[in-house]
């Protein structure tokens, strides 16, 4: 029974009181209405009693703070207080408006954030340290002190450091843009102390590769106030009704102010409900539709020539021979087009090796189509490479009626400005970075990109840290050079067993890894090949339970890893598996900031009440652990250790004094007003400001962003490339379609092309889906309780209704979903929308929950891409969360039979729930 | 007759089904004990069962001017209110994590299912609260006369305690949008959050609706949003109108995309949505409402304005709801409910 049911329930009794039966008191009706006979459809005299229900709409303190799930949310709510308990929240709905003709962004939320209090007192909350006194997972633990348990920490940390290396630490923690004063708080520790510090975006497939390929930036999407500005958007993969509940009425509203919107799914889902066309694609042919409506557009000369040229590298001569552009002999970075106006060949502007800054073409008209013995365009071999894309042919692949696509193509070509929306659905298939480019290409070829209402807006993940640089200065304060920085998914592949059993060219893919490692392309730690992870701290993360491979990394990496920290306000799946768990505060306990691609403001955490329990803000745990460290080393009399990797003597004695900017960093306010002052974003205003409403950006680091923050319009990416003719971040200055490194030319990739799935069609015929839904953001939320009963209570896979059939199998029947990898059981749920030959489940579920066996990523492996390994090549190299392999996994295939509980199963199903929450 | 009739007006074509005003009003005012199956406000995916279960099949409402009382949903109609063994199995090293009972029924049971024609799927979402009736089914069943109408602004309330708990008023109801608490032996429901209503400030369910498709305000306020989409440019219809109790809660239809191959066609023409079925749920108004509706669309995306759509668009709070100070009402324009 929690806090706030027990007082509720108290209140309402006492409220009551005077009704309930058995204890009535006489009535005292207020009769100065009251002149006939009771005839309540038009007076009614007995009206004292409505303060009952004016009682309950009252509060103590109203205090603002938001949530850190990694929703791209990032909402600002009110939280109210009556009696010392947090009993609800409401949006604040206060961000001021953009302009009088863009609908505003209020009320940002959704059900999930509208009952967060439920953590804060539910069973699942963690209230104090606990050391593991069970197996891992088992849920056996020993209450700890805080001195305790940051003392066994502490010291494994330093004995593996000087035992191992500090590269046998590492530390998770995803998505700072979310709270990254929380974020730094560790990743401050892992720098000063050498551990390895790991990637997200990447490994999470939220990063879009075709972005840094072609644009060389992370991901650049407008704000969504600009869906607004749109005539054409496209949801491509993109379930927004679902995944972007907040801001998905911009989309809706701009449909009433002229726009169409066409969704591509393979399902029938709740966003396809309301487009004017809906294209029921076949899994995994996204790029075959986008490259026949660009071969539409190119056949129908529907292109925007002007900007092609100017913007991109259409235009830039390739060597026939080699297939490589056509580069001055030794050089890498400077290019050439053929000038239609004086017929020769000339240098263009603005690449990574060109004097000039700018890419404006000064009078010459590049040859889009200019061939020679020797010589092409990168447009004629785009449009040769196009060949295929015929709209019949497409209309096979796809499974599409041609009319449909016929009257897409057009419309997209013609109508302006038109995006894409781009999701999850269509960036986690392996070959995710070629249905990137395929579809920016389409947004390039007519000239949308860079404008308001156009461009690729993709929104996967909450990785826009607009105030940016003050950020990188708090996390990593002697600079990213000097962090370990570590691609997740290759340190996951590398230290579990998991194995990809394909082979790529006829290799498999270790050779890759292998190549990747050896030219330093992708680093992978710890550097000592013999030596293996020893201890892992995850905090703002679930790392287990969304983990690909999930069967492998119990059976491997979690027994190998000796030490396992979990910080977290709620016992989920990897606290579950952890050796010691130490609980945070909630959202609604402590002080950060938050800001998300979705909009362009930024708003607070603050304290609703103070840490309940034994709970502490992640920073003050970080903190804590810092000094402890500092402490441990004194009594140890630990010597500096020589950091060789980067010349680095590490006092350990001085942790602290480090971490803490020699006690400059007092309180986590002081973080967030380093981040704001050191971000010209934000420079100027403060913590104290923030909790008045969300202010707006001011300006823009134009090192870290490619457009200007603009008063009354939204914000649109690439401006500055687009208007100002600066170049794009590339090698070649422009958006480049067109990736002349060996591996890309090896592969046949070099422009964008289709290829089909991976996987073994023909012993398991199901495509295994598992996108983001509206019930869960990942993990949070998915076990509680509110929002359970809204749905079917365990975790459930949909199915279409014929294959169903087929099956013998009935709507709510448990079904056990298996692959080579893994199998897990739980129930089903028989849906018409759903395409046939795939399985959905939303992702997230807690493996500790409804389950009988296995969890949602049992049935998945790691499969990295060889070309996402590469480095060395222009904008084209490691970078956290920048480039690095994607962990993807929608090209896994599953089969499914109904399943009988064993006695041992039902014994499970009646035994759980005997304990009342 | 009230002196003057609150409404609400809900456009389906903006509705998300993410549940945020479900969860709002659950959190305000459906939390506390002998309540836990009470949703005053719901969302359903439509063709479905709904909530309770089979709601809209089984009675209630007037026929020929008389009460048609419906039996009483059982509790698993409504659906199961669980709870789970998290303590046992976090903490303790307890069992799988599972609701208490094998899960056979919720509010929310067949979401995104809707039905199939020609191999195609349908299907929309239809939040749903207390329709605030002009004829008050409930009101009329009351033995009690615990149920009445506010003169100022419409809103039905039960009479927290006058209430004896007969459940008349639950059979009669055609919506089933009245519930019983057995803890309290009350029937309770939907109070169009009067609190907030008397303070201009909009309920729950709609002030935190990120879908921003409802409009709140007095139908007889002629400035209001909610009048002229009801009354004006006659967009908006109420449910169930052949059960006769006149209800107050209106909603836009809902369009759902052409079928495959047919787009550019007519939603009239060669619909994914069978007609039929919007018709038994809005009545036959309803195709000269889609109709207008589909034509104000086109007209909006050949490049033109449509009035009704801007106003639809609802950039702001204040273009949504137009909710005067209670001492302020008696200065509305247009007088009584039009």
């Amino acid at each position: 029974m929690n806090n706030r049911r027990e007082f509720l329930k108290l209140g309402a009794l006492a409220a009551l009181g005077a009704s309930i039966p058995g204890c009535r008191k006489a009535e005292t009706p207020a009769l100065e209405s009251f002149t006939g006979p009771l005839d309540p459809l038009h007076a009614y005299p007995y009206r004292g009693w409505e303060d009952l229900y004016r009682k309950q709409w009252t509060w103590d303190k109203v205090v603002r703070s938001t949530h850190s799930a990694n929703c791209t949310g990032s909402c600002s709510w009110n939280v109210y207080v009556r009696n010392g308990v947090m009993i609800r929240e409401e949006q604040a709905g206060d961000y001021p408006r953009i302009s009088a003709d863009l609908p505003d962004y209020n009320p940002r939320g959704c059900q999930k954030g509208a009952c967060f209090t439920e953590y804060v007192y539910g069973p699942q909350r963690l209230r104090s340290p606990l050391i593991r006194a069970g197996e891992r997972g088992e849920g056996k633990w020993r209450k700890a002190t805080w001195d305790e348990a940051l003392t066994l920490i502490a010291g494994k940390l330093l004995d593996n450091i000087y035992n191992y290396g500090p590269d046998t630490n590492t530390y998770f923690s995803v998505i700072p843009a979310m709270s990254p004063v929380s974020f730094c708080a560790g990743s401050r520790l892992a720098h000063y102390t050498g551990g390895v510090f790991c990637s997200f975006y990447d490994w999470y497939c939220d990063l879009p590769p075709g972005e840094p390929l072609t644009w060389g930036v992370q991901t650049e999407s407008c704000e969504c106030a600009d869906w607004f500005n749109s005539k054409y958007i496209v949801l491509w993969g993109s379930n927004i009704s679902q995944t972007r509940i907040p801001d998905a009425h911009f989309a809706w509203e701009a449909r009433y102010n002229g726009a169409k919107v066409v969704g591509i799914s393979p399902d029938f889902n709740s966003s396809m409900i309301h487009a004017d066309l809906f294209l029921a694609i076949q899994p995994g042919t996204d790029a075959a539709l986008a490259l026949g409506v660009a071969k539409y557009i190119v056949d129908h000369n529907l292109y925007d020539a002007p900007y092609v040229k100017e913007q991109t590298d259409l235009a830039l001569l390739v060597d026939k021979r080699t297939s490589r552009f056509v580069r001055p002999p030794n050089v890498n970075d400077v290019f050439f087009f053929q000038d239609a106006k004086t017929g020769k060949r000339h240098e263009a502007p603005g690449s990574m090796g060109s004097k000039e800054k700018t890419i404006a073409l000064q009078g010459a008209d590049p040859d889009l189509h200019y061939s020679d013995g020797e010589v092409t365009t990168v447009f004629e071999l785009l449009r040769q490479k196009l060949a295929p894309y015929t709209l019949e042919s497409v209309a096979e692949t796809t499974g599409l009626a041609l009319n449909d696509i016929r009257q897409f193509a057009h419309e997209f070509a013609t109508r302006k400005p038109a995006m894409i929306i781009h999701g999850a659905g269509t960036n986690h298939w392996f070959h995710n970075d070629l249905i990137n480019r395929s579809l920016i290409l389409l947004v390039a070829l007519s000239g949308n990109t860079g404008k308001n209402g156009g461009g690729f807006n993709h929104y996967v993940g909450q990785e826009r840290v607009w105030p940016e640089r003050g950020f990188r200065a708090y996390a990593f304060p002697e600079g990213v050079k000097k962090q370990r920085m570590q691609n997740m998914t290759l340190w996951t592949y590398t230290h579990s067993s998991n194995h990809d059993p394909h082979l790529y060219n006829g290799k498999p893919i270790e050779h890759y890894i292998d190549e990747s490692v050896k030219n330093g392309w992708m680093p992978l730690y710890p550097k000592n090949r013999q030596q293996k992870p020893r201890a892992l701290i995850v905090w703002r993360a679930n790392y287990l339970n969304q983990a690909k491979g999930n069967e492998y990394i119990l059976k491997s990496l979690w027994k190998d890893l000796d030490l396992i920290v979990d910080l977290n306000y709620r016992m989920d799946t990897t606290a579950l598996h952890s050796d010691v768990v130490l609980p945070a505060a909630s959202y609604y306990e402590k002080s950060d900031i938050s800001s998300t691609d979705c909009h362009s403001y930024i708003h607070p955490f603050n304290k609703v009440l103070e840490p309940l329990y034994e709970s502490k803000p992640d920073w003050e745990i970080f903190r804590d652990l810092a000094r402890k460290m500092s402490q441990i080393a004194g009594e140890r009399k630990l010597a500096p250790y020589h950091d060789e990797q980067f010349g680095w003597d590490r006092d350990f004695t001085k942790t602290y004094d480090a971490w803490s900017a020699n006690g400059r960093f007092q309180q986590a306010e002081d973080g967030a007003n380093f981040i704001m002052d050191g971000s010209p974003e934000t420079k100027g205003m403060t913590f104290e400001q923030l909790k008045q409403h969300p202010q707006r950006f001011l300006k823009i680091d134009e090192e870290a962003w490619n457009s200007d923050i603009r008063e009354g319009q939204a914000y649109t990416p690439f401006q500055h490339q687009v208007e100002n003719k600066r170049p794009w971040r590339t090698l070649t200055g422009r958006q480049q379609f067109y990736l002349d490194h060996p591996w890309f030319l090896d592969f046949g990739e070099q422009l964008p092309v289709h290829k089909e799935p991976l996987g073994e069609s023909a012993k398991y015929p199901f495509f295994w889906n598992t996108p983001h839904g509206r019930w869960s953001i990942h993990s949070t939320w998915r076990d509680a309780r509110y929002q359970l009963r809204l749905q079917r209570g365990i975790p459930i896979v949909y199915m279409h209704p014929d294959d169903a059939k087929e099956r013998h199998i009935q709507d709510n029947d448990w079904v056990k979903v298996f692959n080579d990898n893994g199998a897990f059981v739980s129930k089903v749920q028989i849906l018409p929308g759903e395409k046939r030959k795939r399985l959905t489940m939303y992702h997230g579920w807690e493996r500790y929950l409804g389950f009988l066996q296995g969890g949602w990523q049992s049935p998945t492996v790691i499969k990295i891409k060889p070309t996402q390994l590469v480095g060395g090549y222009g904008h084209v190299n490691f970078r956290l969360n920048y480039w690095g392999p994607t962990g993807n996994n929608r090209d896994a295939r599953v089969d499914i039979v109904k399943y009988t509980p064993t006695a041992a199963d039902l014994r499970t199903i009646r035994r759980a729930g005997k304990e009342q929450a | 007759m009230p002196e003057h009739q609150i409404s609400m007006v809900l456009d389906l074509n903006k509705c998300l089904g993410c549940q945020t005003c479900t969860m709002a009003c659950k959190k305000l005012w459906t939390d506390g004990d002998g309540m836990d199956y009470m949703y005053w406000n719901n969302v359903e995916t439509r063709p479905g069962q709904g909530y309770p279960r089979n709601w809209d099949k089984i009675g209630g409402g007037f026929e020929d001017g008389k009460l048609r009382p419906s039996e009483i949903p059982t509790k698993e109609d409504y659906g199961q209110t669980f709870e789970y063994n998290y303590a046992e199995r976090l903490f303790q090293g307890g069992p799988q994590a599972m609701p208490q009972e094998e899960v056979r029924n919720t509010p929310n049971w067949d979401e995104d299912v809707g039905a199939m024609t020609l191999g195609e799927n349908y299907y929309f979402y239809l939040p749903r609260l207390c329709n605030h009736c002009t004829n008050p089914a409930c009101l009329e069943a009351c033995p009690r006369k615990a149920i009445y109408k506010r003169a100022e602004d419409g809103i039905v309330l039960v009479d927290q305690e006058r209430c004896e708990g007969y459940r008349y008023c639950v059979r009669a109801c055609p919506y089933k949008k009245i519930y019983f608490n057995e803890l309290l032996g009350k029937a309770q429901k939907c109070i169009f959050c009067y609190p907030r209503i008397e303070n201009s400030e909009a309920n729950a369910c709609a002030r935190q609706c990120p879908g921003r498709l409802r409009f709140v305000g007095f139908l007889d306020d002629p400035t209001s949003a909610v009048h002229k989409l009801v009354h004006v440019y006659k967009v908006a219809l109420g449910l169930f109108p052949e059960k006769g109790t006149a209800p107050n809660v209106f909603y836009v239809p809902p369009f759902n995309p052409p079928r495959r191959g047919s787009y550019g066609k007519s939603v009239l023409e060669d619909p994914r949505m069978p007609m039929d079925y919007l018709q038994y749920l809005f009545g036959g108004e309803v195709i000269d409402v889609i109709r207008r509706l589909e034509g104000e669309l086109q007209r909006a995306q050949n490049g033109s304005k449509s009035e009704v759509l801007q106003l639809l668009i609802g950039r702001d709070d204040q273009v949504r709801y137009q909710i005067p100070k209670h001492g302020d009402l008696i200065q509305l324009p247009g007088g009584r409910k039009a």
